[in-house]
């Protein structure tokens, strides 16, 4: 059985409508006028234990209502959400020992206090054994390098300290599932790749099941196998990140740096993308040309210095899928 | 000068989201008023009596002390607020003069309060409390005067603590604490002929007395011509003295900016 | 997925660590917040002052005097102390709904209720108003004669703590608006801090719709009237029902009961409505 099961979920909005004006405001007191938002529309999949699934939509797409109704933050209107066999909606407490939730804009830690403190809090909420809490705050400590803060009240921690302490935080008590929502946003790229690795690690060793919902794309790519992209409340993609690359994203980049400029190149089988000083970028789709007869091609008319392939961004190939009216695409595990 | 006119203007304007603040505001006050006026009604039926007239008085008294205080009610965190959220230093950059562009925004809500607020309090306390008119012509626009001027007392004393803020970070315990002292010394809450002698002597070398018991004891007519004039010379002063020390704290509060880079 | 029951053992650690907690960040701003808790009791204090200066003046007020009349006030204070002390959090509720903090609550395996109450305790608000009610309960008790039988101890420590779950069921109704996000913060504070200023002197200064204002729609007479009525015993106690003096303890439990279940309810339409940010 799939550790977690969304089936046909559906979350719609009540929205009062709100009249502009004196006498607008009156008659919304008298006459209350409503809208129905479809926030969510019948969404299905399931996540098997240990997978590390990224979810991407635009923003007010339905994404983060779906994933708060994975937490239990929020009751569906219509549908059903199963963790463990358990229904989120009717067993919060029973789920919540289970799952670990970081919000990247919202911290658990409290303000004043050093971050131990919270720590110590969250043990006697999820009644973490002491042993297994000592065993678990030395080695986050170890891999996110925690002991330098640890004891300094979060209010004089840098971004990217408060963000590894409350990783540290949401997984004390050994969560199956962890939930990361922008979790990496506003950090330097060092930063961030520390945490990617990290959760690696941990998914690797625990085997913790890990759901993001982001906006950065490298957070996807190097952490997540699995890819599911929510519009307009439906979901329109479902699979892993490397079958999404291999089916879209068919479009290369040869970046071609020459001896000297010229002024024009021609390259059958590709299109020319820019140029600057003496390097000139072309694109072309790799199902109708390949690489090495186009350098081959080059190089017999013109003097090469470097030559590099571009794979195509993910931004890029999320943007197709957005584009192409695409039909959803399940993946058949 | 037209610039501050613009700023008094937008604030007026702004107070407009506030609707729903500024209702709760006048039922506060008609509260407030009903409360004590029911207190000296009861006072009135013991003991030491009170005659009508007297009564009537008094009922005048708290409405005009109640109503003032309510639209002499200032926002007195905007300062703090700039300066915990740092655009106190884009303020020092414009060329506008920061003291008289934060004086404007503060007009600009008192004549929004006096409009919104205090004329229909003021009808409708007028009809169920009774009170009396003003006493003359003369009185009123003295009256005019001496409210003007009391309003700017206040509004240099508030300032004072303002500029707390640049030294003390949370100024709202040092602006409550002001706010206690003026709504018993000023006689807001209990007129000053009803307080013991040791307590008005202290009160007569203070500024509190100045800012609502004088223009209202000239309202009911209760001070001698002879003595408004003086009084209201005393109001000025009082202005200024609370003015000079209000910008000798900006001075330093600027230059203590500078020095630590905003 | 098994949970095994948290125990009141559990609850108790728990409710001990926030506490450690909610200490702790009050003492990392010691100055500040002794001197918030001082500019409180000057608050606090300016009505008394007002009570004093009136009756310094004019001695008796319907028969009140100036120790009966602070008595009175004591009980005000004293109860709000205490509803603050412990349900800070209800107090806050709309905050916490703001600023995501709910949200949080829901995520943990514990109850709602007990997060919003242990989260949060305001000390200076606490020592604030609790100064001003000691001083005055010190100050009057004695002088207005009450022999401190045992049951006369124990109707007072009932009808102090009812009267704090009056408050805080008062509060709890306001709290409830957020969850279908009206902001009833002014209205409420127009009402029940209204309400407690009029609730300061006796009721039988005011006309009858007053009274009953106070005494069925927004309970304050039980708070501190009819408790003094209890100790005093004055001629106008006659004006009411006897049975007045005791209930407090039933106002408290009704309004605790009916506010909970509204509390349920809009627990229910949170989880469904929530914050409608996509």
């Amino acid at each position: 059985m799939a550790l977690i099961e969304v089936r046909d979920l559906v979350k719609t909005y009540k929205v009062n409508v709100r009249n502009k004006g004196i006498l607008g405001s009156l008659k919304s007191l008298l006459v209350p006028e409503y809208r129905y938002i479809q926030a969510v529309d019948s969404i299905n999949f399931t996540i098997d234990r240990g997978e590390t699934v990224g979810f991407i939509g635009p923003n007010g797409a339905g994404k983060s209502t779906t994933v708060k109704m994975l937490c239990g933050i929020l009751t569906p209107t219509s549908g059903s959400v199963q963790i463990g066999g358990l229904s989120v909606a009717k067993e919060r407490k029973k789920i919540a020992a289970k799952l670990g939730i970081v919000f990247g804009q919202r911290s658990q830690l409290w303000w004043d206090l050093p971050v131990i403190d919270t720590f110590e809090l969250l043990k006697s909420i999820y009644r973490v054994p002491e042993q297994r809490y000592r065993q678990n705050l030395s080695r986050f400590s170890e891999m996110l390098g925690l002991e330098e803060f640890i004891r300094q009240p979060v209010r004089q921690l840098s971004l990217g300290q408060r963000m590894r302490a409350e990783i540290a935080a949401s997984m004390l008590h050994d969560p199956e599932i962890i939930f990361f929502d922008e979790p990496t946003i506003g950090l330097d790229v060092i930063a961030k790749e520390k945490i990617r690795e990290f959760l690696r690690e941990v998914n690797r060793e625990k085997g913790t099941t890990m759901l993001f919902t982001t906006h950065d794309m490298q957070d996807i790519e190097k952490t997540c196998e699995r890819i599911i992209i929510i519009d307009h409340g439906q979901k329109i993609y479902d699979d892993s990140v490397e079958q999404m690359k291999r089916q879209y994203g068919r479009t290369r980049t040869l970046a071609v740096e020459f001896d000297t400029y010229y002024e024009q190149v021609y390259l059958p089988g590709a299109e020319f993308a820019g140029e600057k000083d003496n390097k000139k970028w072309f694109t072309f789709s790799k199902d109708e040309a390949d690489v090495s007869s186009l350098i081959q091609w080059l190089s017999q008319r013109y003097k090469i210095v470097d030559v590099t392939v571009k794979e195509p961004e993910i931004e890029e190939v999320i943007r197709e899928i957005y584009r192409g009216g695409v039909q959803t695409v399940e993946s058949v595990s | 000068m037209r610039a501050y006119l613009e700023f008094a203007k937008r604030s007026f304007q702004n107070n407009l989201v506030y609707r729903l603040d500024y209702i709760a505001g006048v039922l506060n006050a008609i509260v407030m008023i009903f409360v004590n006026i029911s207190i000296w009604k009861a006072v009135n039926e013991d003991g030491d009596s009170i005659e009508s007239i007297q009564l009537q008085i008094l009922v005048t008294y708290i409405v005009l002390s109640f109503l003032m205080q309510l639209i002499y009610t200032m926002d007195e965190y905007i300062v703090e607020n700039k300066v915990r959220s740092g655009t106190i230093s884009m303020d020092l950059l414009k060329p506008i003069n920061f003291r008289l562009y934060l004086f404007s925004m503060h007009l600009g809500t008192l004549a929004f309060r006096i409009i919104m607020q205090f004329i229909p309090a003021f009808i409708v306390s007028a009809y169920i409390f009774r009170i009396l008119p003003v006493f003359s012509l003369q009185m009123f626009f003295y009256f005019l005067l001496s409210a003007i001027m009391g309003y700017l007392i206040l509004y240099n004393l508030n300032y004072i603590v303002w500029m707390s803020t640049f030294w003390f970070y949370w100024s709202f315990s040092l602006v409550t604490i002001k706010d206690a002292l003026i709504m018993v010394l000023s006689g807001a809450l209990v007129p000053l002929w009803f307080m013991p002698t040791w307590l008005t002597d202290i009160i007569a070398f203070t500024p509190f007395g100045y800012i609502f018991s004088t223009p209202i004891l000239i309202y009911l007519g209760m001070m001698p011509e002879s003595d408004i004039f003086d009084n209201l010379t005393r109001q000025f002063v009082w202005i200024v003295i609370l003015f000079l020390v209000g910008k000798g704290l900006w001075l330093m509060a600027k230059n203590k900016l500078v020095i630590q880079g905003g | 997925m098994t949970l095994k029951r948290y125990s009141l053992l559990d609850l108790t650690k728990i409710f001990i660590q926030y506490s450690k907690l909610n200490l702790k960040s009050m003492l990392e701003y010691k100055l500040d917040r002794s001197l918030l808790a001082f500019a409180i009791f000057c608050r606090e204090m300016v009505a008394v002052v007002v009570i004093i200066l009136i009756l310094s003046r004019f001695l008796h007020i319907r028969g009140w005097d100036l120790n009966e009349m602070l008595f009175l006030y004591s009980f005000l204070f004293l109860s709000y102390s205490l509803f603050v002390f412990l349900f800070s959090g209800i107090r806050d509720f709309d905050q916490m709904v703001y600023s995501g903090g709910l949200d949080r609550f829901l995520t943990r395996p514990i109850g709602i209720m007990f997060q919003i109450v242990a989260s949060r305790v305001d000390y200076p608000a606490t020592l604030g108003h609790g100064l001003v009610g000691v001083i005055l309960f010190l100050k009057t008790s004695a002088a207005v004669g009450i022999e401190w039988t045992f049951q006369n101890v124990v109707y007072y420590i009932i009808a102090l703590v009812s009267g704090s779950l009056i408050q805080a069921a008062l509060f709890m109704f306001s709290a409830c608006a957020s969850f279908w996000a009206f902001k009833t913060e002014n209205l409420r504070n127009l009402v029940f801090f209204n309400a407690r200023r009029i609730a300061g002197y006796p009721i039988t200064f005011y006309p009858a719709m007053i009274q009953k204002l106070l005494i069925f729609i927004v309970p304050f007479t039980f708070v501190n009237y009819f408790p003094t009525l209890f100790f005093l015993r004055k001629e106008e106690s006659a004006m009411f029902w006897e049975g007045y003096i005791y209930l407090t303890p039933v106002v408290a439990i009704v309004l605790l009961a009916a506010v909970y279940q509204l509390w349920r309810f809009g627990m229910r339409n949170y989880s469904s409505t929530g914050n409608e940010a996509g």
